[in-house]
């Protein structure tokens, strides 16, 4: 990193050499030229540390601002959760820090720390549970030893459960209140299946059924410094820090957890429209399929084919055609994530006003054909290329990214050489290889394609263009969903 | 390594192992105003090779009238619509065909005249239905068309956006406020050239192409932020109820009437004003040189004129309230009880003090929580909240009523906390508590180039950049007394808007394909698919789905449809029954 730094502050030195009024502005910008920046990635292994309890971590001194910043990821998630129970990995992870600990009531809690202003989270999501603590570096014992605490001793004090769960059955009841929610819902539930680990819903009898005996023994079975990685940077002396973490996470209970696999299994809906009513002047859209995981060697050029399909923006076709050139939507594009532990998804959506939906799918999906049966211009294949290229550093903008990178890629396995190679296998894609992963990937007939808004506004169309939406369905399959209940999530 | 050390920019580096909060958030911003009257705000900053740059346009909503509410917002979409250079393979083409576009969209504007005066007298509904359209309406916007088609064969779509993505460009993007409107950028440090070419292009040679079709595009972000979320509609309402004069009232997006009438002329005239050299406030964070970027900026910028005028001030002020305003409503959203009051602007000497004094009641530890959802637990969320616009502010307390309790008396807990505040001085501990998190909320301020320029731009939007640097010294300055006064000042009944919000529940999802059915019909399917959904028996549902298959070869004509749908949906139970469903 040093000799990065280093290198770059001689750039800058030598930029401008010629005085300003002599230097005439070119009448197109194409004709500017740039001095090269030569920004190497920064090395995981400069970063890590294991401590002697087995925990990992990730740590760098960075003294911009008298902050530290500690994230840590826990192997633990709501894939876990006993049949019955959903809900409860998310309660856990939101109680570890509003319920107090062993010393501390939950109120005390909340004032010491506010009184520190030190910024202290929990949280456990699918497959994955994080703790963060952001304080003054002059606070950094007292912030860090009560934070510890609570990861280690919480009190999960029953009234602050009592109370959580009585806003989390609140919330339950605004599930169909937006029709973005909805769309988001029901859209992961095609592309996975009711039973996918991502869509197990809490109901209000799972959540009323959770016991403060059920977050105690959820807590003690996966909280332990051995599924732990930590990302630690900011004001500090790095082996005084190292100490420190070694000090705060010793002597902890139980033994490290045997954390069963993420399954990998998916169950995605038959290809297929999908219809759901829900009365609002704009409809909502989101077309797409499973597709690889990360560990695919297509994936760089997946990853062009969909800047270039609609990920990118104004540069991207789909916005230019819907938005742009249209005026269809305000919102159009696609993106593309590949799986971790299961497949990953390919997505187009937006959003129009009833009236105009099925003519923008129609022009969607006219993109997506487009995208297989010819080749990407040279000009959209460079501006991406170089686009993808020059915005790596971003990724490493700050000390505080950087570990945080290195610990997420370590808790999820990520191939080691993905940084250091991931320029020069951009810059390998060409112009067949995108064509060629979007007819593997990109099969109009696999689609399924969830429409939900007013259907009968909808399909009056907009009097200019004659296709009906049924006509643009995958396969010719049509199917109209109700709204579930929000408390059971049933579907009538 | 340390960044600062080397650029000896920020007041807050100090030698290693010697770091302090005990000193103060402050960074140390060069300004620079070039001889036209715009300002630049530069700031060195190395820890990664990019910059942040952006500007602003010190125009928004505020500066709008009715008739062309949203104004200021289209013609942020515009900026990023091409110059004469940018956007273009012919521009003489090009100027000739917008002409002509013109042309048709005044006599389509007429044509709307007409239209308008049909909606007066009930003869349609909506002018923007394409039934309610005339025949001669029609006819235009088909010629429009084809000049649109033929003014695509000739510019080059969104080239700005291409331009920037090809060099590395993140975040480009834009906002509307109701003060100002600011477009901003992350690019690698070393086009900061290309920027300054790019930018000062589209202030000095500016060509709103596609002006037509962006108007629509706004309107579907009117659609999307307003009019399909839960509450949007709501709150425009809100807004409009609270202020009686200012131009605060109506919405940044603009009303869904006004929209579709702004003309390009009334655009050409609004950038004259609002968006000469004199107006604008440029910034730049990020690892460049102060010292070389001066130059750059003097060369690109320098060479647009100064405005003729400056843009004219707003003058008008809200008049004091003189009673309590009520909103009451049913919205899809948890009951809820939203309080407003008048405030004052960003840079009024008491903006502070009501920062600090909301702070008192928000948060875990703030005295709304305490109160209402531990204490009393009539609510399950609150929330207190300043809004100091540039030139008049608001504070909000609001909260979520839990299932059972009244909304009155989640109210009355509210207004029990502010008497608190007037009554009793906020003791010395828990003053200290707000403080402590405002002097570290600083420091996580200046956490990032990119979040630092969009804060100098903001700041300087309402008033004053230098707030980034006096934040936690104002809010350090403010005692028990001064919250007291502030309470007792500023939270009184007359001037206060209060919104009840109450559960609307949706209304029950109609079955799409029960609701095809003629009407005569849909009574018997409904209560037929009931009682096919509460069979559990396969047995059963075979020998009814034969019993109707059969009945069905003798139904009438107009409720084979009917009769179909049934057997359909009762095959469907079947199907789920035998795969182990329920």
């Amino acid at each position: 990193m040093t000799a990065t730094r280093l290198a770059l502050a001689a750039a800058v030195a030598t930029g401008l050499a010629l005085p300003a009024a002599a230097q005439p502005i070119p009448d197109h910008p194409d004709k500017l030229a740039f001095r090269p920046i030569d920004f190497t990635v920064p090395r995981a292994s400069d970063y890590r540390v294991t401590l002697r309890n087995g925990m990992v971590a990730y740590a760098a001194e960075d003294r911009t601002l008298p902050l530290v910043n500690i994230s840590i990821l826990i192997r633990t998630g709501s894939y876990l959760e006993p049949p019955g129970k959903e809900g409860l990995a998310a309660l856990t992870g939101s109680l570890i820090r509003r319920g107090g600990t062993k010393s501390l009531t939950a109120e005390q809690l909340d004032e010491k720390l506010d009184f520190l202003a030190a910024q202290a989270s929990t949280g456990i999501g699918d497959t994955q549970g994080s703790a963060g603590l952001n304080c003054l570096s002059d606070n950094l014992d007292e912030s860090l030893r009560i934070f510890v605490e609570m990861l280690k001793e919480p009190r999960f004090q029953e009234d602050r459960l009592a109370l959580a769960k009585e806003q989390i059955l609140q919330e339950m009841k605004k599930r169909n209140d937006d029709a973005a929610d909805i769309e988001r819902r029901e859209w992961n539930v095609l592309l996975y299946g009711e039973k996918h680990l991502t869509n197990r819903f809490s109901t209000a009898a799972s959540i009323s059924s959770i016991t403060r005996d059920d977050l105690v023994a959820f807590h003690r079975k996966w909280f332990h410094p051995g599924s732990m990685i930590a990302a630690v940077s900011g004001a500090f002396d790095r082996p005084e820090m190292i100490r420190r973490l070694e000090a705060a996470f010793a002597a902890w209970p139980g033994a490290r957890p045997v954390v069963p696999p993420v399954p990998s299994e998916i169950a995605p809906a038959a290809p297929g429209l999908y219809r759901i009513e829900k009365d609002v002047p704009q409809g909502r859209v989101s077309l797409g399929l499973p597709t690889v995981k990360r560990d695919d060697p297509d994936i760089y050029a997946l990853e062009v084919m969909n800047e270039i399909l609609g990920g990118s923006g104004f540069t991207s076709r789909i916005t230019r055609t819907v938005r742009s050139n249209e005026g269809l939507a305000y919102s159009a594009g696609s993106g593309i994530r590949f799986g971790i532990y299961y497949p990953g998804v390919f997505r187009a959506a937006f959003q129009s006003k009833s009236r105009t939906v099925t003519y923008a799918l129609q022009l969607v999906l006219e993109e997506i054909r487009k995208m297989r049966e010819g080749q990407v211009t040279e000009e959209e294949l460079d501006t991406i290329k170089k686009n993808l290229i020059e915005t790596l550093p971003s990724t490493f903008a700050s000390k505080a990214q950087t570990v945080a990178v290195f610990a997420s890629d370590e808790f999820t396995g990520r191939d080691p050489s993905f940084w250091p190679r991931y320029r020069e296998r951009i810059a390998a894609v060409t112009a067949a290889d995108v064509q060629r992963v979007a007819q593997k990937d990109l099969d109009p007939s696999k689609l399924a394609v969830l429409v939900v808004g007013n259907q009968k506004e909808i399909d009056l169309g907009d009097g200019a263009h004659a296709v009906r939406l049924e006509e643009l369905a995958p396969q010719h399959q049509v199917k109209v969903l109700p709204l579930r209940d929000p408390l059971t999530m049933k579907m009538p | 390594m340390n960044t600062f050390r080397r650029s000896g920019a920020l007041v807050v580096l100090l030698c290693a192992g010697s770091l302090a909060a005990a000193e103060k958030p402050r960074i140390d911003v060069q300004e620079l105003t070039l001889a036209n009257g715009m300002r630049f705000l530069l700031f060195e900053r190395h820890e990664s090779p990019t910059v942040a740059a952006g500007w602003l346009a010190h125009v928004g909503s505020v500066n709008e009238r009715e008739g062309i509410t949203g104004i200021s917002h289209l013609f942020e979409h515009m900026m990023f619509k091409g110059t004469k250079t940018i956007g273009t393979r012919d521009i003489q083409a090009d100027l000739r065909i917008i002409d002509e576009q013109e042309k048709i969209q005044e006599e389509m504007r007429r044509e709307m005249d007409l239209m308008r005066e049909k909606l007066r007298r009930g003869e349609i509904d909506d002018v923007q239905k394409p039934e309610s359209w005339t025949p001669r309406y029609r006819e235009l916007q088909k010629r429009f068309e084809e000049l649109v088609a033929q003014q695509r064969q000739i510019i080059i779509k969104d080239q700005l956006d291409q331009i920037y993505t090809k060099n590395g460009g993140e975040n480009l993007n834009a906002g509307t406020t109701e003060d100002f409107t600011l477009y901003f950028i992350r690019l690698p440090s070393n086009r900061l050239e290309l920027w300054a070419w790019l930018e000062s292009d589209r202030l000095l040679n500016p060509v709103f192409r596609e002006f037509y079709s962006e108007r629509d595009v706004v309107f579907e972000e009117r659609r999307m932020r307003t009019e399909s979320t839960p509450l949007g509609k709501y709150d425009e309402a809100f807004n409009a109820l609270f202020w009686e004069a200012h131009p605060y009232k109506w919405p940044v997006v603009g009303w869904p009437s006004d929209i579709p009438s702004i003309s390009k002329a009334e655009a050409d005239a609004y950038f004259a004003t609002y968006y000469a050299p004199n107006n604008l406030t440029g910034v730049i964070v990020g690892d460049v040189k102060v010292a070389e970027v001066r130059p750059l900026l003097e060369r690109y910028f320098g060479r647009i004129p100064r405005g003729p005028k400056d843009p004219p001030p707003v003058v008008t002020l809200e008049p004091r309230q003189l009673g309590e305003k009520r909103y009451n409503a049913e919205a899809e959203t948890s009951p809820t009880v939203r309080i407003a009051w008048h405030g004052v602007p960003f840079v009024h000497r008491d903006f502070s003090v009501l920062d600090v004094l909301t702070d008192v009641l928000s948060g875990r530890t703030g005295r709304l929580y305490k109160g209402l959802v531990v204490g009393k637990q009539l609510a399950n969320e609150v929330s207190a909240s300043v809004d100091s616009k540039k030139y008049a502010g608001a504070i909000e307390l609001a909260a979520v009523v839990k299932d059972g309790k009244e909304p009155a008396a989640a109210e009355q807990a509210l207004y029990d906390e502010l008497e608190r505040l007037k009554n009793e001085p906020v003791p010395a501990e828990e003053l200290q508590k707000v403080k402590n998190q405002a002097k570290a909320n600083a420091y996580r301020r200046l956490s990032s180039p990119f979040s630092i320029a969009v804060q100098l731009l903001s700041y300087d939007g309402l008033g004053d950049w230098r707030y980034i640097n006096t934040y936690a010294d104002q809010v350090d300055a403010v005692t028990a007394a001064d919250l007291q006064r502030a309470a007792r000042q500023y939270f009184t009944r007359e001037t206060r808007t209060v919104g009840v919000f109450l559960r609307k529940e949706g209304a029950p999802a109609e079955d799409p394909e029960v609701a095809a059915l003629p009407p005569e019909a849909q009574a018997m399917v409904k209560q037929n698919l009931q009682r096919i959904l509460a069979e559990t028996d396969p047995a059963k549902l075979r020998e009814g789905i034969a019993r109707m298959q059969a009945a069905a070869a003798q139904a009438p004509a107009e409720m084979r449809a009917a009769v179909d749908l049934i057997v359909k949906r009762a095959q469907q139970r079947l199907a789920a029954l035998e795969s182990g469903k329920k």
